[in-house]
């Protein structure tokens, strides 16, 4: 009875929470915090298959889990679930979702061998150009590799383009520039 | 309105859960011992959307959690039919073979 309170209250806690904000009680909160007696809950860590974290409980009668997640709604994880990640260079020419032969037969390989039981592809592109643009062209480039994937059996769990709002170096140089422009393919076992 | 009845409901729920035992929740009670939360392996469930829970049956406590990709999106196949649990996730069998 108690624990299901509990839970019920800490519901109703992360329900209220953007609320709270809007309204602008956060004070009232925080000044809240010394002197609500709630129940105490510190959760564990565990980490899933993909490496990514996990907030993890034990009451002694009931068990809770969620995803452990940064404020902006990413995963924290340990290691990076990337299958591959592929040089959109060498793929593509600029501006271009057309593949060429050579990066055709590279792909095809690769989903002929990866083994996995569905692939997700997420396209990238550096900095240069429109937000917008950059996310259309992502978009397509990944499309097409999942076309390339789908065309040998593979299975597309998902294609989805971010554009240049995932950079994973510097925009500021033509090296950093030339890993942002990528395509990766992440397998899912 | 909405925000009167729930912040009722948040200090009556506050006063009733008032609650002193301050117990470690990262163990697992079960009968016949405790073990470390981080040991609970894990299958998957699959749910009405085809997207993939990581589910874990210790064999007292159950735990669900979705699991997502390195952007936060569900990871979600039609690998599988949805509304089944696949994998040994069931009190720290080894690891499943998923085909």
């Amino acid at each position: 009875m108690k624990s299901d309170f509990s839970k019920r209250l800490r519901v109703v806690l992360i329900a209220l929470g953007g609320a709270l904000m809007a309204l602008g009680l956060m004070a009232g909160a925080a000044n809240a915090q010394n002197v609500v007696n709630g129940e105490r809950y510190v959760p564990g860590i565990w980490v899933d298959p993909d490496g990514c974290e996990h907030w993890v409980m034990d009451d002694g009668a009931e068990g809770y889990m969620t995803p452990h997640t940064t404020r902006e709604g990413i995963p924290v994880c340990r290691r990076v679930n990337t299958c591959a990640v592929m040089n959109s260079d060498q793929l593509f020419a600029t501006d271009s979702a057309r593949i060429s032969a050579a990066g055709r037969a590279r792909l095809e390989e690769f989903f002929r061998n990866a083994g996995a039981i569905a692939y997700s592809i997420n396209g990238h592109t550096d900095a240069r150009a429109s937000d917008e643009y950059n996310m259309a062209l992502s978009l397509r480039r990944a499309r097409a590799v999942a076309a390339i994937g789908r065309s040998v059996g593979a299975r597309i769990a998902s294609v989805r383009g971010y554009g240049e709002r995932q950079p994973i170096a510097t925009n500021s140089t033509a090296a950093g520039m030339a890993k942002n422009r990528r395509v990766e393919i992440q397998c899912i076992r | 309105m909405t925000n009167t009845k729930t912040f009722a409901v948040l200090g009556f729920a506050a006063i009733v859960s008032a609650c002193t035992d301050i117990q470690d929740k990262t163990v697992d009670r079960q009968f016949g011992g405790s073990q470390d939360l981080s040991n609970l392996v894990a299958g998957i469930w699959i749910d009405p959307n085809g997207c993939q829970h990581w589910i874990i049956d210790d064999g007292l406590e159950g735990y669900l959690s979705a699991r997502l990709d390195r952007y936060g999106k569900p990871v979600c196949t039609d690998a599988y039919p949805t509304g089944y649990a696949i994998g040994s996730y069931k009190d720290g069998q080894e690891i499943a073979d998923f085909l």
